[in-house]
């Protein structure tokens, strides 16, 4: 049984600095496009 | 943690060892790569491209967790995640990259052939030194001369691709050109920003060892979410599988080859830099030529002047390499790399000194040794790839023995050679 008075924890420090990481992003917004592209030539 | 003043340069003859074995691993990586892609020549045969990237992952899978076992231990893992737990992510998301991209290559295969679709994915060398500049500091500090050898090694290296793309109408299997030249630089877009997790990971102290075991699990993840939407979900990917089972295990082996060739490719990754690295492990091209033309014949009955465009592309991308080779990163380019990995560790809260020691080759809190759950994997793979062999069909192609086996045991020579390499200098840190 979940505890009614528990509330979930701040993120840890490393996930908050990650989203806030331009360099985080670049290789996610790649792999968006690579999928796109992967629909397109199949 | 270690203070944040300045950064203490390595010493010379330290750095010079490790941007030694760095230019090593990247050429040795350039032979393992290049044979990597051969088993993909079964494509030809009327094998889903899916389905053949789909296996070569499962080799993959099975080599990313059987050779870091072997080489250094699982027990290391945890150390590595408890230092950087992050890098678990960005490992997963560089995985999910070269899922998509390796299966973009093989429809580049399938509708430009291998010749062509090689170079035209290897300019991720010149994106590659781009996000190594921008995002990394490589190449700062470096002087022009050395700045100088390295883009204009790439750029040379791609006027050799260049060189061999002209040579496409005579060669092209007869697919769709257009969507497999976009496939094939898709695949070296999505390759050439994979290296940015890898060089965060290294700059932040990740032993190469440890970021593949979990950059696999994104690639399987992906690739399996890939085949399902590609073949008609499990039941139709099964079925696939079962349509492929004479050559499962030659796929397999494919991605077992195409792990040692990344192993490489990490180490370059992590001593040289990306923008160095990927250059040189991109020679992989000229041992994918070697491999298609001395064993599965690719260019036979094409014109003197095809084989005139294809040896003086792959005589001008050799050059480009050697000039890339000779401009290593002297103190100064070493100390900004420092730079940007102390900036990683101050945003992400990675112990200064760990990841100082581990830029430096260096792995003191490594634990030696292996544990019995590390030879129950070992076991484990080695059973998978002894069933697949056992049910395993020679392809029906025209394949050259003689040179197969001699070009194999180059490649043999290469591993030991740089595995020694690394072993003395880094003890595979």
């Amino acid at each position: 049984m979940p505890d009614p008075q528990h509330t979930p924890g701040p993120p840890p420090r490393w996930w908050r600095a990650m989203l806030g990481d331009i360099q985080f992003w670049i290789p996610l917004a790649v792999l968006v496009g690579g999928l796109l592209l992967l629909r397109w030539v199949a | 943690m270690g203070g944040v003043g300045a950064a203490t340069p390595i010493a010379p003859l330290r750095l010079k060892q490790l941007q030694a074995v760095g230019i090593f691993s990247g050429f040795a990586a350039g032979a393992w790569l290049g044979a990597a892609e051969a088993p993909t020549k079964v494509v030809t045969l009327g094998i889903s491209p899916v389905t053949i990237s789909l296996v070569m992952v499962l080799g993959v899978f099975l080599a990313r967790w059987s050779l870091p076992a072997l080489i250094r231990g699982t027990a290391n893992l945890g150390l590595d995640v408890r230092r950087a737990p992050h890098l678990v992510v960005w490992a997963l998301i560089a995985g999910c990259l070269w899922a998509v991209a390796n299966t973009l290559t093989i429809f580049a295969i399938r509708d430009i052939g291998l010749s062509i679709a090689f170079p035209l994915w290897n300019t991720n060398s010149l994106l590659g030194i781009l996000w190594g500049a921008l995002l990394f500091n490589e190449l700062r500090g470096a002087g022009r001369v050395r700045r100088l050898g390295v883009v204009g090694g790439a750029i040379v290296m791609f006027g050799g691709a260049v060189l061999l793309a002209l040579a496409s109408p005579t060669q092209a299997p007869g697919g769709d050109a257009v969507r497999g030249i976009a496939a094939a630089l898709g695949a070296g877009a999505l390759w050439g920003t994979m290296y940015i997790p890898y060089r965060k990971a290294y700059l932040t102290g990740m032993n190469p060892l440890s970021f593949v075991t979990f950059f696999t699990i994104g690639e399987l993840a992906m690739m399996a979410g890939l085949a399902f939407a590609y073949l008609g979900g499990p039941a139709g990917t099964w079925t696939e599988l079962g349509r492929a089972r004479d050559v499962l295990f030659w796929l397999l082996l494919g991605g077992f080859v195409w792990v040692v060739g990344d192993l490489f490719q990490q180490y370059a990754a992590k001593y040289v830099g990306i923008g160095r690295g990927i250059p040189l492990s991109n020679t992989n091209q000229l041992w994918g030529l070697l491999w298609g033309i001395l064993v599965f014949g690719e260019l036979a009955g094409s014109s003197h002047g095809v084989y005139a465009q294809v040896v003086g592309g792959s005589i001008v991308m050799a050059l480009g390499a050697a000039a890339i080779a000779l401009s290593t990163a002297p103190g100064a380019e070493h100390l900004r790399w420092q730079d940007a990995a102390r900036r990683e560790a101050a945003r992400y809260g990675v112990d200064l000194d760990y990841v100082a020691a581990r830029l430096s080759g260096l792995d003191p809190d490594a634990r030696r040794g292996r544990t019995a759950r590390d030879w129950l994997i070992v076991a484990a793979a080695t059973a998978v790839f002894v069933l697949f062999l056992a049910g395993a069909q020679a392809p029906q192609l025209e394949i050259d023995y003689a040179w197969a086996v001699g070009l194999t045991l180059a490649m043999l020579g290469l591993l030991g050679g740089c595995g020694v390499a690394l072993w003395r200098v880094t003890r595979f840190g």
